[in-house]
């Protein structure tokens, strides 16, 4: 009895424990699915306090954007006069409909967030230098990649929050100088968003984007590897490096005779030894299982209950009051309309400082970063001593970047006027 | 070593799994049984016990629960009130004193010439056809700007909701001299000619040009109106109103004369502004322009339904 409950449990448990380290290496090495991760990990890289696992959140995140996205493509229609109906009918009509759409959004602005917060980590870890300074470029057009898709998202239900959305998104980029007009012009399709606008972010939504973020992730991790995994693992070989070592016991040969050193057998690739590293099989695939499905409930969790924003048809001649651009650039919003001066009846548009050279600014910041960075010796490690004033800098524009979304999200209310959440705002006036 | 490592992680890691499938699987449940439980399952089933006890075993037998619609691209109606108010055709079947939302459609003198399934239900009532959930339907919310025209928002502009609704028959008969049960859209049109509104305003081609044109003054968008010396609710209907009755008082600087008609007279007309949009209805929607009336002299005679 008490055998058959053990060996039913067994089944529904379905425990695998590699009876060898050869086997937990074949597990991998020889799946389809699993052979980009190393056949073994350094356990540190595997603990949630160093990368707090903020990469394979973002990356979960972009599986269930894929799935319910492609789901999503059989109900919606990429025309100004069927998008906001065929919208209607997934919340309204269609199976689950609903809680797809949500998921699909709260993913999406989960995916924007999370993007940014694996930034941060590689930043305040430091490790982003020495040769994977090239995959923190590739992480660069990642969370560009990921800002693009998520703003020609933004565009397709074609309600009132889409359509000024996108108009106000796009009139700041036309800010440029000489590209910027031109720029809109492309993106557009034309001088105003319009049908040839949905049916341009649609293809850039649903193809375009996708495949070449897809392809960068398949390259970010493929570096990841080969830059010899996290940097977290960094401290640690260079202690394993420093170690004194004893000559083996047994005699490397080499062609021509006793050579010093270790033998291949005794320190691996990455520079460890083998008391540092455990079978990726099943220690890390079970982890990104459990991010995975962590990451599935929580939006799963918020696509229960709370709904994605849905506003009245989009209406070319009735700007709403007031129109924001989603949150994720309305710190841009909030920058031109303080940059933006008035003298007497005189205009000075904030659109250029605001839209175009901060964010430009910004952007060669993080480009340039690991080139410019001299400090040593502190990869791998949280907040080292020796990158303060770094960490400082960009604690600092992180928090400036914040405080404006949060003002220019919640603080703004008619007529962009500052209002505290809990003051009353003017009721806006109304047909009956 | 590494062998306890490993182990120590299992541990760690697979309790957190279970827990997390447990949670996945609570997730599911309840997105399953919010699919089920929606607000017109009750409603559906309410109506086949309905049908039952009026006699119709045959109707209740083969009534299937599902979201029921009225669909007519030509008007672009997609009407999922029915999925509710599921007696609106069973008048004269069912009693008419059954509560809502299963109560029958009045069987009104018009009605013949509106059947439901070419009109369906929102050209005339308003509201989010789309919907599935009363309030969403009748409200709409999120920027949803054409809630349905009940009673009580009839009650706030002062005028019944028979006379409230005049306002949207007059989308397709807004080239009727009058029509048949549409009093207060009538009233305006004959004070419009009255008035000589058109002296000064244009609709449609026809008037003076030395005021705004009129022809969709119902599209304009409440934020288009100036609200700084409107007394009462801030709503473009309301605008409207003391506008006809004071146009000085709320357009400073208009050249329009205070007309300090009695408010009825100052409602029927804001009904008439607001029925006046740009609606794309097909042709046949659109009734015959009316011959020439015979009599002429009074209003009432010229309405020849």
């Amino acid at each position: 009895m008490a055998g058959g409950i053990q060996r039913l449990w067994r089944k529904l448990a379905w425990p695998w424990s590699p009876a060898s380290d050869r086997e937990a290496s074949e597990a991998i090495v020889r799946n389809l699915w699993l052979h980009w991760f190393p056949a073994k990990v350094s356990g540190r890289s595997l603990s949630w306090s160093y990368s707090l696992w903020l990469g394979t959140a973002a990356a979960s995140l972009f599986v269930i954007l894929t799935v319910t996205g492609v789901m999503l493509m059989f109900f919606y229609v990429p025309s100004t006069e069927r998008a906001y109906g065929s919208i209607k009918d997934l919340e309204y009509a269609v199976s689950f409909g609903r809680l797809l759409r949500n998921q699909h959004r709260w993913a999406a602005e989960g995916m924007v967030a999370l993007a940014f917060m694996h930034m941060a980590r590689v930043f305040f870890t430091g490790a982003y230098r020495g040769s994977r300074a090239l995959n923190w470029l590739v992480g660069v057009a990642l969370l560009l990649g990921t800002l693009m898709l998520s703003f020609t998202g933004y565009l397709l239900p074609w309600d009132q929050l889409a359509y000024w959305a996108i108009t106000v998104g796009t009139n700041i980029a036309s800010q440029a100088p000489l590209v910027g007009p031109t720029a809109r012009y492309i993106l557009l399709g034309g001088h105003f968003v319009g049908q040839q606008t949905l049916l341009r972010f649609y293809v850039l939504h649903v193809f375009f984007l996708p495949a070449v973020v897809w392809i960068l992730v398949a390259y970010h991790m493929w570096r990841v590897r080969k830059d010899g995994g996290l940097a977290a693992i960094e401290p640690l070989r260079a202690l394993r490096r420093a170690e004194p070592r004893e000559m083996p016991r047994t005699k490397s040969y080499s062609l021509f005779g006793l050579t010093p050193g270790t033998s291949v057998a005794v320190a691996s690739s990455m520079g460890l030894e083998e008391s540092d590293q455990v079978a990726s099989s099943p220690n890390l695939t079970r982890r990104m299982m459990l991010v995975f499905l962590t990451v599935f409930n929580l939006t799963l969790l918020l696509s229960l209950f709370i709904n994605a924003p849905l506003e009245g048809p989009a209406n070319p001649s009735v700007t709403p009051n007031p129109a924001k651009a989603p949150w994720y650039f309305v710190w841009l919003q909030e920058l031109v309309s303080w940059t933006t001066v008035h003298l007497g009846s005189i205009t000075i548009s904030g659109g250029l400082l605001g839209g175009i050279l901060v964010p430009g600014i910004l952007l060669a910041a993080l480009i340039l970063w690991p080139f410019l960075d001299r400090s040593t010796d502190a990869e791998g490690v949280w907040f080292a001593p020796e990158r303060k004033r770094q960490n400082a800098v960009f604690v600092v524009i992180t928090a400036v970047i914040i405080i404006l979304i949060v003002v220019g999200a919640w603080l703004r209310g008619p007529y962009w006027h500052l209002y505290w959440p809990w003051s009353p705002r003017p009721v806006l006036p109304r047909v009956l | 070593m590494a062998e306890r490592r490993d182990q120590s992680l299992e541990r760690q890691d697979f309790a957190w799994l279970v827990l997390m499938s447990l949670i996945f699987f609570g997730l599911v449940a309840i997105g399953l049984w919010r699919e089920y439980a929606t607000a017109w399952r009750p409603w559906q089933r309410e109506f086949k016990l309905v049908l039952a006890h009026a006699g119709r075993f045959q109707d209740a037998r083969k009534f299937q629960p599902g979201i029921r619609q009225i669909w007519n691209p030509e008007l672009g109606v997609v009407d999922r009130c029915v999925s509710c108010h599921l007696g609106y055709e069973w008048g004269g079947i069912l009693p008419a004193a059954l509560r809502q939302p299963l109560t029958p459609h009045p069987n009104l003198s018009f009605m013949n010439r509106h059947p439901f399934d070419r009109f369906g239900c929102t050209p005339c009532h308003a509201g989010q056809g789309w919907a599935t959930n009363a309030h969403a339907a009748h409200y709409g919310g999120g920027g949803w700007e054409e809630p349905m025209l009940s009673r009580r928002l009839a009650a706030g502009c002062g005028v019944s909701e028979a006379e409230l609704l005049q306002m949207r028959c007059n989308f397709c008969h807004r080239r009727d001299r009058s029509t048949q049960g549409m009093d207060a859209i009538n009233l305006a049109k004959t004070l419009i000619k009255k008035k000589k509104c058109l002296i000064c305003h244009s609709v449609e081609g026809q008037g003076g040009h030395s005021a705004p044109d009129l022809t969709y003054e119902g599209d304009k968008d409440p934020e288009q109106f100036d609200f700084s010396h409107i007394a009462g609710a801030r709503t473009v209907f309301n605008w409207h109103v003391e506008h006809f009755i004071a146009a000085g008082k709320v357009s400073p600087k208009t050249a329009m004369p205070d007309y300090d008609m009695p408010p009825d007279q100052a409602r029927a007309l804001a009904l008439l502004m607001l029925s006046w949009r740009h609606i794309n209805y097909p042709p046949q929607y659109i009734p015959q322009p009316q011959s020439a009336p015979q009599t002429a002299a009074t209003p009432a005679a010229s309405s020849n339904h």
